[in-house]
């Protein structure tokens, strides 16, 4: 990928500024050759890679030198796009969103700083993944279980910071963070929560600042650098149990929803339940011309035809319970005696005890795996995704309604309708994923396309998202539209003055700085 | 549900072999060997002392191992060409040169995504390449 400079920069001041970073780093981690560009371009982008160019990227491998390079980065006024390993995978990997903007890519800093078992939390480093720290606490036998997402190949704290879920009890990944340390975007550093005193035994175990509270001012955003953070972890438990049914229709999420919401706000059930419609079993399968070997979406019969080969329901419910078995028998009996009342279905059981070998392709059980990413298989080519994610009230009326809205549209579009919905508490996150061969170029603009009705429409209803890609980052933000978008606005006034010269990831969830502000794409779409 | 069963089968028989072969005992809790990679070789990442084989373990492993994404894939494809399954396994792969793991690596190929220098450092890939490449250049 050629260099693109960051706005209002020459080459000159660009490669001063490169020499200032080397001084810091170090000459081989600034990454500024066609191949580094390359390398941090977003692999799944709808539409060519170089929409989202990064002029390269730079490497600190600690605090210190992150911190020396913000310094570096206000003196030239080069913007910096900050990622933790950069496998935010269909929502921009580690492109920026504004280009020629630097990435600073903090995967070196990958230490496990600190894992207490007795108290059920760890410090990670921003370039600790899910299989880094998996692998930790098992060699020490730490007893411990973690909440994994779909892709476990990205970084815990990333995963967290963006808002990405798991689907155990600690499921909503952003709530279990605890203190925090951050270079601010004068290069300062600060801590958060009990840690903002030296030494208190109590960083990573208290959720607020004495004051105002910090750690969420730190997520999805551009306000600062997180350099490492505190993160509760489950303890391990004895057993646990999987119930498992198929259901048939696609209408039957209503009632499904109605019977596992009341049971998530009561406790019965902790972990956050997800619910997939049937291609998301279907992906792992084979690929798509195995099943359908024309163009456009899959008629109604023939999806009916593959449910019954495989014995398959339109959605798949799988609710895992946790802990004593005396104590998840006894939840199992309230779970089943709830599904009974709306189905005869009868629920598999699974058990798990402690010393058995584990479903590593079920992320309920805290075990990381990238297998998720088979669903790039499907179309063929050069696969990728994206997912529209809003959240709604986890009732049915709710589901129902989103889930009619964006099928129909999703159909319109002539593609494939693949969702689930993640019980998370009173609301569940709805994830459309949208699969495409990036070489299909009417293909991506159908989807990019489909992708704007998407979120006018939902909008529209009532509804937001809670993530996105970086070309649908300002339509988003501008979907929250209360008193003239006043929380975006809001947001950027404390940008501004945090953040003079805005250097710090211009554009992130639609907050731009002053400085880059002309570079929003607001009123318009893709 | 036959091919996931058939893939599954696949895997868990790559799993078995690596114990059996190795004479090593399963890490604890059975775990495959993917979720346990070797660690990451202490030292200067851009001058790694680490073996090729270790590197390819730590770097390449959560996908590449068995139960890996990148395996399932690639035994679904060597499969259709008519290959025993095994060969999903990239460490079984007797056809691999150096520099085409290297191109691969840097340049993606088709699902694989390319790899930054942060990633695997290329003293990590030289290793790893010519471990893969078992010295073809």
């Amino acid at each position: 990928m050629k260099r693109v400079l960051p706005p209002n920069l020459t080459d000159r001041e660009f490669d001063l500024a490169l020499k200032a970073f080397a001084k810091v780093v170090g000459e081989d981690w600034v990454l500024a050759s066609d191949q580094d560009r390359s390398t941090y371009a977003d692999i799944y982008a709808p539409g060519p890679e170089d929409q989202w160019p990064p002029s390269g990227a730079i490497a600190p491998g600690s605090v210190a030198e992150v911190q020396e390079v913000v310094r570096i980065a206000n003196r030239f006024k080069t913007p910096l796009w900050t990622v933790s390993r950069g496998k935010n995978l269909g929502y921009g990997a580690a492109a920026p969103r504004l280009p020629g903007a630097l990435v600073l890519d903090l995967g070196r800093m990958n230490k496990v700083q600190h894992v207490d078992t007795e108290l059920g939390y760890c410090v990670v480093e921003p370039g600790v993944s899910f299989f880094d720290l998996y692998e930790h606490l098992e060699r020490m036998n730490a007893n411990l279980m973690m909440s994994v997402p779909g892709n476990a190949w990205g970084s815990v704290m990333g995963n967290a910071l963006d808002h990405g879920v798991g689907y155990t009890p600690y499921g909503l990944n952003a709530r279990h963070i605890c203190g925090m340390e951050v270079v601010m975007p004068d290069g300062g550093l600060m801590r958060t929560g009990m840690g903002a005193m030296e030494g208190n035994h109590s960083a990573h175990l208290f959720p607020f600042n004495y004051g105002p509270s910090w750690d969420q001012m730190f997520s999805q955003s551009n306000l600062g650098v997180v350099t490492s953070m505190g993160l509760w972890l489950m303890p391990q438990p004895e057993t646990s149990l999987l119930l498992s049914m198929s259901v048939p229709n696609e209408e039957d999420i209503g009632w499904v929803i109605d019977t596992l919401t009341p049971l998530k706000i009561q406790g019965v059930i902790e972990q956050s339940i997800f619910v997939p419609s049937w291609l998301g079993k279907v992906v792992l399968m084979g690929t798509r011309k195995d099943f359908w070997d024309k163009p456009g979406r899959m008629p109604d019969w023939r999806v009916q035809e593959i449910l019954k080969q495989n014995k398959l329901g339109f959605w798949t419910v799988g609710v895992r319970l946790y802990g004593d078995e005396a104590v998840v028998r006894a939840k199992a009996d309230v779970v089943k005696r709830a599904f009974k009342r709306s189905t005869d279905i009868p629920m598999e059981e699974s058990w798990w005890r402690q010393g058995e070998p584990v479903d590593v392709m079920d992320p309920s059980n805290g075990v990381p795996s990238a297998v998720a990413l088979q669903m790039g298989d499907w179309v063929g080519g050069r696969s990728a995704h994206l997912g529209f994610s809003p959240v709604v009230p986890a009732t049915s009326k709710h589901v129902l309604g989103q889930m009619r809205r964006s099928k129909k549209l999703i159909e319109d579009y002539d593609l494939d309708f693949y969702a689930s919905f993640t019980i998370g508490g009173r609301f569940c996150n709805n994830i459309n994923m949208l699969m495409y061969d990036r070489d299909d170029a009417d293909g991506v603009r159908k989807v990019k396309a489909l992708f704007d009705e998407l979120i006018d429409v939902t909008r529209k209803a009532g509804y937001g998202e809670y993530r996105t890609h970086l070309n649908w980052m300002d339509p988003v933000a501008e979907t929250f539209d209360f008193n003239d978008n006043a929380m975006t606005r809001y947001t950027e006034v404390i940008k501004d003055a945090l953040d003079p010269n805005g250097i710090l990831s211009p554009g992130k969830m639609g907050v731009w700085p002053a400085a880059y502000r002309e570079h929003a794409q607001r009123g318009k779409h893709s | 549900m036959k091919r996931l069963s058939v893939i599954v089968l696949v895997v868990t028989a790559f799993a078995q072999n690596v114990f059996a072969e190795e004479g090593a005992a399963p890490p604890p809790m059975m775990m495959p060997t993917y979720q346990m990679r070797a660690p990451l070789p202490e030292g200067d990442r851009l001058e790694t002392t680490g073996s090729g084989e270790e590197l390819f373990s730590n770097r390449c492993g959560s996908c590449h191992l068995p139960f890996g994404m990148g395996t399932n894939v690639l035994t679904v494809q060597r499969l259709a060409l008519g290959e025993p399954p095994e060969m999903g396994l990239l460490t079984n792969r007797e056809d691999l040169g150096a520099a085409y793991v290297k191109a691969v690596v840097r340049n993606g190929k088709v699902g694989m995504p390319r790899l930054n220098r942060v990633e695997v450092t290329d003293s990590e890939l030289e290793r790893i390449a010519d471990f893969l490449g078992r010295g073809k250049p």
